[in-house]
Parts: structure tokens; C-alpha cells; sequence
């Protein structure tokens, strides 16, 4: 079996009909065991968020009952959530991806923000002023993680860093502007896995040292 | 001094040098007898891999070891080889380079990882992975598997590849040339990229990136429907398009969206400011 085929049975897999083959494969392909690891990661991490800020059920009836009485929704136009386009693209399990992905998203573009939390948001900051690389806790204990490398490794891996997190703040922007627009949600998606990449590929590394 | 003697001045000074880098290298010959579609990883921290198709159910691995600060660690379980230039302590990029020459089945399946060394790999049908941070990484001739590439500032080069394609990169350009299939998907950050080829087999072409350019050259005869959005930058066609609706509105300079033939393949051209091409080859 190979990657491809992983894939396509991927579904199966998750819903826990696993065959040999599968087993097989996974224990011998690194991109695909973290396919599925990252994959049961982000199931639950979204879980937990729909579960724990997820609007009460009786807002969804009231809002469908508002849209029915404006006219917006119908009974028989039960149209897939994403454009056929979008759905095409995708492989199946980059759905729940976006998903999740725009959660967190959403939550840290309208976060409050806290006591002690300097770093600033995007909606924070005026239009033309130079934007502060943020530096996350997550991306300082990354950057520690690298630091006993040569410094010009270092500062290259601090500039890659900025670029995913300036892409990020940039699809953001866009995607606040617009949040069904699939553009914007797809250049979210991106930027989000270049700093996946960036992480993966620092811990991967001094894994080696 | 007459440029004779300088030549030969310089040559004997070069075969010198030769000869006491060559004194401390030490090569590695490793042999590995392996069933159908084995799996084999390279690890190589420092220095270039190339790996090429030999032999049917065989692994031939030439190691070149520029000190005694780095070493192979090799194992093989089942189908499966794994070898991993070992860092000694003391070591650096220079001591610790290993330049790879691999032979490898046609159908292996393979992932390749090194920081600042070129990534070689050509004529081969089975998934290859690819991870580096500098180093060039180039994919030729390949057929039938899945290409995964990552790097953070690599330039990826892919001549003549057909299957799932999926590369992504920080900083490094990736040029394309003659790539097709199913899947073709390229996320990039400032590195540029650039396509040329007929985006054949009915595929999904997605090319996105944050500040780098994006230039696709295709032929006339293409069949291809085609969407392309960027933020703040231009986005140009030398192609007349049938109009077609968009998910998004399609307006100004920033956005296009029609068909091309019969639009069996769909290509998807995003960029944040860099400005995308959509370019007709000259025969």
C-alpha cells in the first residue's frame, strides 16, 4: 500500500475499519503516521472547542427560524455548506482541518484581551503602521528549541518564523473582512501549515542532534 | 612567472589540497537486499543526497564521510532501511558532511531528509518525502507516487513529474516543468512559482502563496478553468478566457476567473501581494 492508497482509505481508517495493509503502511511511512496524528489532534482539539464555546443549541433554532421568516433559507435548497469548488479541492480530511483551523482563528481575532497581554492583535493596530512581529509563547519555547544551532541558522529560522506569522496576520486580516470567503480561508489554511511545517521541521531537527 | 609554470604551479597546489581532504574522507559501501516497494530513509544532516533507480530489490548506498566526527547508523527490519549520519560530538557542517550516491529499486518508496545539502532524486515511481531547511531539492523523471516536498529555504526544482504533488516552502522558489497529476499543490511564502507545462490529467493545480510571484506558462491547446485572486497584487492573463462564475467577485486587476478548452483541469492561482501570470507559450 502506498500513500496514496493510505489516503484514500483514510476515512475507513477513522471510523475504525483498519485492515493490515494500513497497520503495515503506517508504521512504515512517517508522512502518513503524522497525517494521522495531526488528523486525531485537530478531531479533538475541535471537539472540545465546539463543545466549549460553541453557541447554545436554542441560538441555532432561533436563527433558523428568523432566516425561514426573512425568506433566506428554504426547505429544498439544501446546498452543501462549502462550494462544489472547494470540495473538489480538498481531500476529505483537510475539511475538518479548515474547520478547526478557522476556529482558532476566529477565537484568537476576538479574544478579549487580557491583563498583561501585550502583544497586539491585528484588529489592534492602525492601517500603515509597521507591524511588530508577534512573538507567541509557543514560538519562543520554538526558537529555544533551536537556539544551540549556528546563529545564522537561528536568525534564518527567527526570519521564517516571522514570514508564516506576517502570512498568518495577513490571512486574517483578509478573512475578517470577509469570513465566507473561501480565497481568504484557503490562504488561513496555508500560511497555518507553513508554521506547522516550521515547527515540525525544528523539532524534527533537534531530534537528530 | 610564465603562465605554464603558473598552471602547473596551480594544478600540483590543487592535487595537494585534493589529496589531504582526501586523506581525511572516508567512504562508506553498503549493500541491502530488499523485497517489492521497500522503504528506505536517508537522514543526512549535512551534505547531499542523490539517489537514482538501480536494480530490482537492492539498496546501494556510497557514503562519503568528511571526518571522523560524523558516522552511519544503518539498520534494516523487514523491508525497511534506515540510515542516519550520526553527529558526533565536536562536529559542524564541514566535519560533519556526508555526501550519499544511493541506488535504489525503481519502485521504492522514500524519504529524504537533509539541512543544507542538495536532495537529488531521479526516476523513481514510488512516494518520496523530501525535507531540508537550505539546500536545493530537485525531483526528475519521477512517475506513479506521491512527492512530498517541505523546505524552509531550499529551491525546489521538479522536471518531468507526474503523480500527487505537494510541495511546500518559506523562502525558496519552485519551478516546475512538465508536472502533471491528480494533484499538484504548491504553498509557498516569498519563494516565487513559476509552472510550465500543459496542467494535464483532468487535475487539481493549486498554487498559493503569501509574497512570492506566481507564473504559469501553458500552451494554447490547454484545457483548463482557472481561478486566480490576489490581495494587493496584479493578476494578468495572455490567455482570452471564457468568463465563468467565481466563489468570490471577480473584479479589477486583482482577479480572474474563466475556462480554457474544455476545462478539464482545474488551476487555482492565490496570492496575498505577489503578482500571478498566467502566461501563453510561444511555440
Amino acid at each position: 500500500m502506498n500513500c496514496l492508497q493510505f489516503e484514500n482509505a483514510l476515512s475507513d481508517y477513522l471510523e475504525g475499519t483498519r485492515s493490515s495493509e494500513q497497520q503495515a503502511h503506517l508504521s512504515s511511512c512517517s508522512a502518513c503516521s503524522s497525517l494521522l496524528a495531526d488528523l486525531n489532534l485537530i478531531s479533538a482539539e475541535a471537539s472540545s472547542l465546539r463543545e466549549s464555546d460553541g453557541p447554545a443549541p436554542h441560538v441555532w433554532t432561533a436563527l433558523e427560524a428568523q432566516l425561514r421568516r426573512e425568506g433566506l433559507i428554504h426547505e429544498a435548497s439544501r446546498r452543501p455548506l462549502l462550494p462544489d469548488f472547494l470540495l473538489r479541492w480538498k481531500t476529505a480530511w483537510l475539511v475538518p482541518v479548515a474547520a478547526a483551523l478557522l476556529i482558532a482563528a476566529g477565537i484568537k481575532l476576538y479574544q478579549p484581551a487580557k491583563i498583561g497581554d501585550n502583544q497586539p492583535i491585528a484588529k489592534n493596530v492602525a492601517p500603515g503602521a509597521p507591524v511588530a512581529p508577534a512573538v507567541s509563547l509557543d514560538d519562543k519555547d520554538i526558537m529555544t528549541t533551536v537556539a544551540a544551532r549556528p546563529p545564522a541558522q537561528v536568525a534564518a529560522y527567527r526570519n521564517d518564523l516571522d514570514q508564516a506569522n506576517a502570512f498568518i496576520r495577513d490571512a486574517q486580516e483578509s478573512l475578517k473582512n470577509d469570513p465566507n470567503d473561501i480565497y481568504s480561508q484557503q490562504l488561513l489554511i496555508n500560511a497555518y501549515e507553513q508554521k506547522q511545517m516550521l515547527y515540525r521541521l525544528a523539532v524534527d531537527q533537534s531530534d537528530e542532534q | 612567472m610564465s603562465s605554464g609554470k603558473c598552471a602547473a604551479t596551480v594544478t600540483a597546489m590543487l592535487m595537494l589540497v585534493g589529496a589531504s581532504l582526501g586523506a581525511e574522507n572516508i567512504r562508506k559501501d553498503l549493500h541491502f537486499k530488499v523485497g517489492k516497494r521497500p522503504m528506505i530513509s536517508i537522514n543526512n544532516p549535512y551534505g547531499p543526497v542523490l539517489v537514482k533507480a538501480g536494480a530490482a530489490h537492492e539498496v546501494v548506498v556510497t557514503a562519503i564521510l568528511h571526518s571522523d566526527k560524523v558516522e552511519l547508523d544503518q539498520s534494516k527490519s523487514h523491508n525497511r532501511v534506515d540510515i542516519i549520519s550520526h553527529l558526533l560530538p565536536g562536529s559542524d557542517p564541514v566535519s560533519g558532511m556526508v555526501e550519499y550516491v544511493i541506488l535504489v529499486p525503481p519502485d521504492a518508496n522514500l524519504t529524504l531528509h537533509s539541512d543544507n545539502g542538495r536532495v537529488r532524486a531521479e526516476k523513481l515511481q514510488g512516494d518520496l518525502t523530501v525535507a531540508g531547511n537550505d539546500g536545493a531539492i530537485e525531483v526528475i523523471d519521477c512517475a506513479g507516487g506521491h512527492v512530498h516536498v517541505r523546505t524552509l529555504n531550499g529551491m525546489v526544482s521538479l522536471n518531468n513529474v507526474h503523480g500527487h504533488v505537494e510541495i511546500m516552502s518559506v523562502g525558496g522558489d519552485i519551478l516546475m516543468n512538465g508536472v502533471t497529476g491528480t494533484l499538484v499543490a504548491v504553498n509557498s511564502n516569498s519563494g516565487k512559482i513559476e509552472y510550465e507545462g500543459d496542467f494535464a490529467g483532468d487535475g487539481e493545480y493549486a498554487f498559493t502563496s503569501h509574497t512570492g510571484n506566481i507564473e504559469a506558462v501553458a500552451p494554447a491547446y490547454a484545457s483548463i478553468d482557472v481561478l486566480a485572486r490576489s490581495t494587493n497584487g496584479i493578476v494578468q492573463s495572455d490567455f482570452s478566457l471564457e468568463p465563468k462564475h467565481a466563489p468570490f467577485l471577480v473584479r479589477g486587476a486583482n482577479s480572474l476567473s474563466g475556462t480554457l478548452g474544455k476545462a478539464a483541469s482545474s488551476v487555482k492561482l492565490f496570492s496575498f501581494s505577489g503578482r500571478i501570470r498566467l502566461k501563453k507559450r510561444q511555440n
